[in-house]
């Protein structure tokens, strides 16, 4: 199967879906890819359970009406459980191949969004140790809650409302634990007003959570975890950090998940398939560069493509709702005055850039590690298969470290420890940006590939 | 309900239930072993990134349990090795 649009927009999380809409109301034929069974992305992940869906979400009425205006929309194609196996520009045209056929057009909009970012530490492969997304989605997409006694830990706005419906949907959240310090928020209050909704939704979790007792312990983190006989995880070694995430002191809780993240990835593997510009920010976040209008820049004029939301630096879904606006009416050549947007999205820009300043990832959490910590959990690579080929092969990069040690070389294709790794190694921004080349975007049966006619 | 085995025991979850839903809920969280040191895994990221939470679906392997949907009469598996 071929399939042309006008406008194809990948991605059915918010920045998507705005995109999808703005374009098809601007006049366009829209076809929205996305990958998930429902859309909404990862953030309004849903079950279409209506009176769940509404007590695990925050703001969940603004969610459905965009997804119901986007599928009752007859400019609009939605395509789903579609995913990408390879994105290339061929003869003026961007061609995307699929487990359900090639989709092609001239004019992209990507809205692939972003995934947590973890950080290895002894006892991180234990089964039950998991991102708090995994935990999230779990919940919201199925009501399945991952355990009973719950520690969420690492840094970042998003462990509040994890922590929350964990909790309130019954489970034990035995300890939530920031790494960032508590005056992180005083430090940056000016900026963070400019955003006094998501303010008061975080204030919001706090006290929903204090109602359960429980309470946020700031500049700790879960520096191992321990599995029982059968292999599943029984507890978690939380240590008291240092300005630096060093380990000042340390004690023990016992728990069935510890639900751990530390920011998110941007997903970048097809901007970087289509030769996107990329850049890097100082935490080593990698996001496609974008103009005032949300296009990215590539070398072929013939294309159009632009991008919206986490994968142009994370920002939350506010701003990918705006940026997805933008998009969606400059790509269709909207006359629409887009000041009023715009300005949205600097104020939003401002807000994004000021919650990185107060949940900074320290470099102490490298001490964490020990030499038989798991660094890449594909191939089963430890930190000492590392440090060996650092030693013995001088190997200064991380591209010959995993030449090397085939780490980052599994079927995630480094998507968990590429920062990781890149981390460990002190690459520069350039070794950072070609690290995010990802061959296989998703992997694929010979059958498919036969069936394309690709064989 | 859609009825499905996991390790040869029938399981019965409602319609649209990941593989991954389906076993945590059931209390079953390793799926798989891995390839060189047989250590269990489970589900890490929950949204289809990591690989870790592979099955065998109808023989198949390599299938990402938290994003496969269950179908009725499906045979899931263990999966050793990758
Ligand atoms: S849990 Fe990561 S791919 Fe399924």
């Amino acid at each position: 199967m071929e399939v042309r649009y006008q406008v194809i927009v990948l991605g059915g999380g918010p920045a998507g879906l705005n995109a999808a809409k703005y374009a098809a109301n601007a006049g366009y034929e829209v076809g929205l890819i996305d990958a998930g069974t429902r859309l909404g992305g990862q953030y309004w992940r849903h079950t279409g359970r209506e009176e769940f869906d509404q007590s695990v979400h925050h703001n969940f009425d603004q969610g459905s009406l965009l997804m119901d205006a986007v599928l009752a929309n007859p400019r609009i194609t939605v395509h789903s459980e579609t995913n990408i196996w390879s994105a290339s520009i061929i003869n003026d045209e961007v061609v995307l191949r699929t487990n359900n056929g090639a989709f092609i057009t001239q004019r992209l909009i990507l809205a692939t969004g972003a995934y947590d970012r973890s950080l290895p530490f002894p006892g991180w492969d234990i089964p039950g140790v998991m991102t708090p997304g995994a935990a999230q989605s779990l919940l919201k997409g199925h009501g399945v809650l991952v355990g009973k006694r719950i520690v969420v830990a690492g840094t970042g706005p998003f462990l509040l409302p994890v922590a929350t419906g964990l909790s309130s949907h019954g489970a034990s959240v035995v300890g939530l634990l920031e790494a960032s310090s508590k005056y992180s928020w005083a430090k940056n209050l000016l900026e963070l007003l400019r955003n006094p909704a998501k303010a008061l939704e975080g204030i919001g979790y706090l006290l929903a959570l204090r109602g359960r007792k429980v309470e946020m312990r700031f500049r700790q983190a879960i520096v191992a975890a321990h599995a029982s006989a059968d292999g599943s995880l029984e507890s978690v070694t939380i240590a008291n950090l240092d300005s630096e995430w060093k380990i000042r002191s340390t004690y023990k809780l016992s728990c069935d998940v510890a639900a751990v993240g530390w920011g998110f990835t941007a997903d970048t593997a097809i901007a970087y398939s289509l030769g996107l510009a990329l850049d890097v920010d100082a935490s080593g976040s990698i996001s496609v560069v974008v103009d005032e209008n949300q296009r990215a820049r590539q070398p072929n004029a013939a294309i159009a493509i632009y991008a919206a939301g986490e994968l142009t630096g994370i920002g939350g879904a506010d701003l990918a709702l705006v940026e997805g606006a933008i998009a969606g009416l400059a790509i269709a050549g909207s006359a629409q005055d887009l000041k009023t947007l715009k300005k949205r999205r600097k104020k939003l820009l401002r807000f994004a850039q000021a919650l990185t300043k107060v949940y900074p990832v320290a470099s102490g959490w490298k001490s964490w590690l020990s030499e038989d910590t798991t660094i890449c959990r594909c191939e089963e690579i430890s930190y000492s298969d590392i440090n060996e080929a650092r030693e013995e092969f001088d190997a200064s990069d991380a591209r010959t470290i995993k030449l090397l040690t085939r780490c980052g070389m599994g079927l995630c294709q480094g998507r968990i420890c590429g920062r990781t790794i890149a981390d460990l190694m002190n690459s520069t921004p350039q070794e950072r940006i070609s690290s995010a080349s990802r061959p296989i975007l998703s992997p694929i049966t010979l059958g498919e590939v036969a069936q394309e006619g690709l064989l | 309900m859609i009825n499905f085995t996991f390790e040869g025991e029938p399981i019965s979850v409602e319609p649209g239930t990941s593989v991954a839903a389906a076993l945590l809920s059931h209390g079953e969280r390793i799926t798989r072993l891995t390839r060189f040191n047989s250590t269990p895994r489970s589900i890490f990221c929950g949204i289809g990134v990591c690989f870790d939470c592979l099955v065998e679906v109808d023989g198949e392997p390599n299938q990402r349990s938290c994003i496969t949907t269950v179908k009725e009469g499906m045979v899931v598996k263990v999966q050793h090795g990758s």
